[in-house]
């Protein structure tokens, strides 16, 4: 452990120096100088391996504790790791199974198809008849997917973050480094860790999934086979589909690419403001376009929750900003506890109405611009923005990324236009609601007609 | 006292009425179908002439759905006895997932008894 603990240091102080070189020693603006520790501290948990791309994946998602800089910058972390020989993953699957391979699979191909810092993916079939949980049943010989953890990975993290937790309690004594609450965030992370490792937690999330849009001819995703799905086994169908950027293949085999990228922002909004549950870590790898049209999400390990009296709040944000309303997106953002004190409200909607009129100006309108320039108003005016608030900004973002992978020139605002506008006349036409606006609304009319 | 020629009078105001209003309603369509990116933004009558043109979409796709005998819509609103009846469903269908998993677990344990 020793060595290690060096080795973590070394690599932190290597880059700590490089960064504050590029930054030519601080003369350079702040924005440009987060952006430059951003890259370095990025590129020293690459170095470092699985545990720290797993908290920079965190750090990815919490635009609520990181400046945006850092946020955005953690979105490009390559969990790529060189397969484990698979004579050392054989015996997971057969332990938590009691079988032979053999016994379990038709077939089996021992050369993974994926492998990230925890879990490693491989090909097979399926050896008789399944009815899974949503959807049709699968015929012996339908193809699946074996997502297996990968043997030691679950202790090497761990090893390492007993390494760095003296480090962190340390570093979080520091007036300047306190804010960020880098003792919370080890706790979160090792919290999430214990999740990401237990496989059955995902595949409950994806048949939820499943069920959630069960009736939406443009959504799938893969079904799982329980059976063959314990804590360090996902067994799932295998989808068949292009990745984001093979636009040009789906189309040239009959498929929509541009209404399904579209289609996906008011799938994003569904999940958000109607079920209250979403997919918190969409990128290229876990969308694809199936050949019979429909989105297929995969990877369920990072969800985000939306509370049910927040959904209301959320759907007025999100319509305040499509139709670029600052005032109305900071009136409602109160109720999601993003709250601006009475002395900084006057600056702060300026300042939001400025960044929106500057980056929706633009087409496509640029959301990442706008969600990079809001985060940076709200971190330098000192107002705290919600966790979840900043998940959802972050996974809009990341929604915009995802549909201009397949067209540059979508806007996701456009996109997610009519969803919204219906959402919110859907609550605003609620008998109750109407009901008590029925004085103001009579006092209105008369005044109008007595002129 | 109210007379025919009153009551004929009163008939077509609201003939009038319903005439200007269906004019303004189409119009407000045609300037909202011809919006561009951006521009039901613009103002209070923009965004209603969009939210007109909206509808106007909506109400031809029910069209459709109703001449081709499937209203999707209507289909689907089924009503929150429906809605607790598939959730409850999808709630045991989880139940069986999670006894087949536990099911394999235990017979991998038995093995190694």
């Amino acid at each position: 452990m020793g060595s290690r603990r060096r080795h973590i240091f070394w690599v932190i102080t290597k880059r700590w120096w490089r960064a504050v070189y590029l930054a030519r020693f601080g003369i350079i603006s702040a924005t440009r100088r987060r952006e430059i520790f951003a890259r370095q501290l990025r590129e020293a948990f690459e170095e470092l391996g699985p545990a720290f791309i797993k908290l920079g994946q965190l750090i990815s998602i919490r635009p609520d504790m990181f400046p945006p800089e850092y946020v955005f910058e953690m979105e490009h972390l390559r969990d790529e790791v060189a397969a484990t020989p698979f004579e050392m993953v054989r015996p997971v699957i057969e332990r938590d199974f009691g079988h032979s391979l053999d016994e379990l699979f038709n077939t089996f191909d021992t050369t993974p198809i994926g492998s990230a810092s925890i879990a490693q993916v491989y090909q097979a079939t399926l050896q008789v008849d399944y009815t899974p949980v949503i959807g049709d049943s699968l015929p012996a010989g339908t193809k699946l997917a074996i997502k297996v953890i990968r043997p030691g990975s679950e202790e090497t993290i761990k090893a390492d973050i007993a390494v760095i937790t003296p480090l962190v309690n340390r570093l979080s004594r520091i007036k300047r480094l306190a804010r960020f609450g880098l003792s919370q965030l080890l706790s979160e992370f090792a919290d999430s860790l214990a999740s990401e490792c237990d496989l059955r937690i995902e595949g409950r999330t994806s048949d939820r999934f499943a069920f959630d849009f069960a009736d939406d001819p443009y959504v799938t995703t893969a079904a799982i086979v329980w059976p063959l799905t314990s804590r360090h086994v996902l067994t799932m169908k295998f989808i068949e589909g292009w990745h984001l950027d093979q636009a040009k293949e789906a189309e040239a085999a009959g498929v929509d690419a541009r209404f399904l990228a579209m289609y996906g922002a008011n799938v994003f909004m569904k999940q958000v403001m109607v079920l209250g549950r979403f997919h918190a870590d969409l990128h290229q790898s876990n969308l694809l376009m199936t050949p019979d049209g429909r989105i297929c999400y995969i990877d369920f390990g990072i969800t985000g929750e939306v509370r049910e009296e927040d959904k209301e709040a959320i759907a007025q944000v999100l319509a305040a900003t499509v139709y670029a309303d600052a005032k109305r997106a900071i009136d409602y953002s109160a109720a999601l506890g993003l709250v601006v004190s009475d002395e900084k409200t006057d600056e702060v909607t300026a300042r939001v109405a400025e960044l929106m009129s500057r980056t929706f100006s633009v087409t496509p309108r640029d959301v990442r611009g706008f969600a990079i320039g809001f985060l940076s108003i709200m971190n330098e005016q000192k107002v705290s923005v919600p966790r979840g608030f900043g998940l959802l900004i972050k996974a809009l973002v990341v929604v915009e990324g995802c549909a201009q992978m397949v067209y540059s020139d979508i806007d996701i605002v456009d996109a997610a236009k009519e969803f919204t506008t219906t959402l919110v006349l859907k609550h605003m036409l609620q008998p109750a609601r109407l009901y008590a606006r029925i004085p103001r609304a009579v006092d209105a009319a008369i005044a109008e007609l007595i002129g | 006292m109210l007379t025919n020629t009153d009551v004929m009078k009163f008939l077509a105001v609201w003939e009038l009425l319903h005439e200007s209003a269906d004019e303004a309603l189409k119009a407000g369509i045609a300037r909202g179908e011809d919006t561009t990116q951006g521009e039901m933004n613009a103002d209070k009558g923009a965004f209603v002439d969009g939210l007109a043109a909206m509808v106007n979409a909506r109400k031809d796709i029910l069209k459709a759905e109703l001449a081709a005998g499937s209203d999707e819509s209507l289909e689907k609103d089924e009503g929150p006895a429906a809605e607790a009846v598939a959730e409850l469903r999808f709630e045991v269908a989880e139940l069986r997932g999670r006894l087949e998993s536990m099911n394999a677990t235990l017979d991998a344990l038995a093995t190694k008894l």
